[in-house]
């Protein structure tokens, strides 16, 4: 009687049949016979071995037990192979020659879409589809008739272009807003791949989780390394339930932190894009310290003696996004947001129901231009006529020419000048004032000065503090290339 | 049923079940400074209408209302003075204004105790009593909770001074994440509400109810994200304590 000896590397057949009559076990797929031989079985099992087919073919095999105990079948069963539980993003089967150029693009679990989504029409776009249809109408019939719509044709495609034009460079900050989350704009990843020359993502916080809404790697622009970290959206409802809506638990913040210590340890600058709603409110992201994880961000982000600039490529959500957006210099796309709470929370919040959602927008000065006014944000990159989601290759170019613009000018400070700008530029932010003569009725609650006159008065030091503040805030932007 | 003057008398602690009830910002100072060694920082600073925000209210008709109602220009009371012998540099958040909401004035004020602390090799203790950043502020007042980190960050992570965080009664929203949890010592009362998403976020992102005491600083402390959990009565005690344990390090001054 043989004995079944399968090595390590053999090939699909490589199976001998027994004599004796076999006896079926209950579950297909399991192996259930406890010999030595079944040791070797069960070891490949577990993929000790290289061989994928065995593995697959030992899944989907029926095991039948022998009176002997020295022999195994196995059988492939009917109905073909399973797909394995975890998909690899590299071809099952890769030859030599399929190895044209760099390896990194097959380690990227990001791919094309299989696919093309359907378009989606914002409520505000409804001239636009009107217009669309009726040069649809005017195009079959001319097709239908033999008839010649040129002049009309060209007519309404003129109009087309004249709607279009009209309502997309006078976006009203809650169409800038429908814009920013809309389901295909480009998210971080796609950013990324059009603009770097070579990609590789890094994965985990090497505390228990890779969150999956935080991005982390390394790549190259125009021959320049970088670390990107970037919040990442769904494509479709299937990967947005993956990417949990980029809304980052604790994880993932950690994650973020590992990777932008890395990059000052090594020296890279960091590139960061920003696209939450906001950072993940469920019992596990608080049990797990979501406000520490936020609040170590923000601190040591202070400290990376490396150039970081941050992109707002879509929303800007409150405390989740700032913990990676504390920046060296804020660049936002033209149509995203950022704001410090949704408006539909402010609008629930503060008019106490949800349908002032547009009202709260309006008021709270979310968009990029209103935030450059303020001093908030560095420079706004243009988006295409129709958004960025209706030329994704366009806004991407955009925006690695204004990111290359300012990493440029932020290479050639040195490093301990480059943390007292990032200190000023946060420093200066704030509209406070020092009351002249406020009613002693407004400060009766507030504890008076009851020291001795030998304790000093304090009051002037803290100016010196600010003297020397703008001292150094000068010093920063004259030490600027003038060289 | 409490009587207000016995309560007071007892730090606002409930003498049946030890449940601490939020305290104003004078409350807290009083008793924990040594009497006639009180300086007030910044105590015209408040705040401004940037965005000319108006939902039900102006916000400034709010701001002049809540100062009118509480005797406070802002939300916080920062100074110096001598706890048990020691200098320190106190900041106390107050939630009777505006629900202690973090708005550009108190940004303002908190780094100013920081950089002033900083100057003076004082250890800085933060009281925390917040809602969360003030909306009408917009972006403004989110940014303040960077201002604040970077300011910590010169004076923990470069001049390696000593901040203890006191949350209390509630602590949720910007404060928690960002000052509210750098502290070297983070300090919690006795059943203080501390989160980042309150409740009602939660329960509607989750669609399901959260247990009862889930964010409250006991659970807090049973997930490692607090040191200590204090009763009102010893804090002062307590925070002169931690000074002397700290007075002795570095153990090699060069």
């Amino acid at each position: 009687m043989a004995a079944v000896i399968l090595p390590q590397h053999s090939s699909l057949y490589s199976v001998k049949t027994s004599l004796a009559p076999p006896a079926r076990t209950a579950s297909s797929s399991k192996i259930g016979v406890e010999t030595g031989d079944f040791t070797i079985l069960h070891s490949s099992k577990n993929g000790v071995t290289n061989d994928v087919q065995l593995r697959s073919i030992l899944r989907n095999a029926q095991v039948k037990r022998c009176r002997m105990y020295s022999k195994v079948t196995a059988m492939l069963k009917r109905g073909g192979r399973k797909t394995p539980d975890k998909e690899y993003p590299w071809p099952q089967k890769m030859r030599p020659q399929d190895l044209i150029g760099s390896p990194l693009p097959f380690l990227s679990r990001f791919k094309p879409l299989p696919q093309k989504s359907k378009p989606v029409h914002l409520p505000f776009e409804l001239p636009l589809v009107d217009i669309q249809k009726k040069i649809h109408e005017v195009r079959e019939l001319a097709d239908s008739t033999g008839m010649d719509f040129s002049m009309q044709l060209n007519e309404l495609q003129e109009k087309y272009e004249e709607v279009r034009r009209d309502l997309y460079t006078h976006l009203s900050p809650i169409q800038r807003l429908s814009v920013a989350r809309h389901p295909s704009r480009p998210t971080c990843l796609d950013h990324i791949l059009t603009i770097t020359d070579k990609w590789l993502e890094l994965h985990g916080d090497r505390a228990g989780f890779d969150d999956p809404a935080i991005i982390s790697g390394i790549g190259k622009i125009d021959g320049m390394s970088f670390m990107f970290i970037g919040h990442q959206k769904g494509r479709n409802t299937k990967e947005n339930i993956y990417r949990n809506f980029a809304m980052p638990t604790p994880n993932g913040y950690r994650k973020a932190l590992r990777m932008m210590q890395h990059a000052a340890h090594h020296g890279f600058p960091i590139l960061t894009f920003v696209d939450t709603p906001g950072a993940y409110a469920g019992i596990q992201a608080e049990e797990r310290g979501q406000g520490e994880a936020i609040a170590r961000n923000l601190r040591e982000m202070f400290g990376l003696r490396v150039p970081i600039i941050t992109t707002v490529i879509g929303e800007g959500g409150s405390g989740g996004a700032l913990a990676i957006g504390c920046c060296d210099k804020m660049l936002m796309l033209e149509n995203s947001v950022y704001y410090v709470a949704s408006p539909e929370a402010c609008a629930a919040i503060l008019w106490k129901k949800a349908a002032a959602a547009p009202k709260a927008t309006e008021a709270m000065r979310i968009t990029a231009h209103e935030l450059m006014k303020m001093d908030i944000v560095d420079d706004v990159i243009p988006e295409p006529l129709g958004g960025a989601h209706s030329d994704p290759f366009t806004t991407s170019m955009n925006m690695k020419k204004v990111i290359m613009k300012h990493m440029h000018e932020l290479l050639k400070v040195d490093p301990e000048p480059l943390l007292e700008r990032r200190f000023a530029k946060f420093r200066k932010i704030g509209a406070h004032q020092e009351a002249v003569n406020l009613d002693p009725r407004m400060k009766r609650k507030m504890k008076p000065r009851d020291a001795p006159p030998e304790m000093g008065e304090p009051k002037l030091l803290t100016s010196s503090v600010r003297e020397n503040l703008e001292f150094n805030l000068k010093a920063a932007s004259t030490a600027n290339p003038s060289e | 049923m409490l009587h207000i003057k016995f309560s007071k008398q007892n730090k606002s602690v409930c003498e049946e079940c030890g449940n601490h009830l939020s305290m104003d910002s004078m409350e807290r100072i009083k008793p924990s400074i040594d009497p006639n060694t009180w300086i007030p920082l910044d105590e015209d600073t408040n705040s401004k209408d940037v965005l000319s925000f108006c939902d039900e209210e102006s916000y400034e008709n709010r701001l002049i209302r809540s100062q009118e109602k509480t005797g406070l220009p802002e939300a916080v009371q920062t100074g110096i003075g001598y706890s048990n012998g020691t200098l320190i540099a106190p900041g106390v958040m107050d939630f009777q204004f505006m629900g202690g909401s973090m708005g550009s004035a108190v940004g303002e004020k908190i780094t100013r105790l920081i950089e002033y602390a900083t100057q003076k090799l004082l250890p800085l203790v933060l009281v925390c009593a917040s809602g969360g950043a003030r909306m009408q502020e917009g972006t403004v007042s989110l940014m303040q909770m960077a201002k604040i980190s970077s300011a910590l960050h010169y004076y923990q992570v470069q001049k390696k001074l000593l901040y203890i965080s006191i949350l209390t009664y509630p602590t949720t929203g910007g404060v928690t994440a960002s000052f509210g949890m750098l502290g070297d010592i983070i300090i919690a009362e006795s059943k203080a509400y501390i989160a980042f998403a309150s409740k009602r976020v939660i329960e509607e992102t989750l669609g399901q109810k959260v247990p009862d005491g889930f964010q409250l600083a006991e659970a807090l402390f049973e997930n490692g994200l607090l040191d200590l959990i204090v009763p009102r009565i010893l804090i002062k005690g307590v925070l002169s304590e931690i000074s002397d344990l700290y007075s002795s390090v570095p153990y090699r001054k060069n």
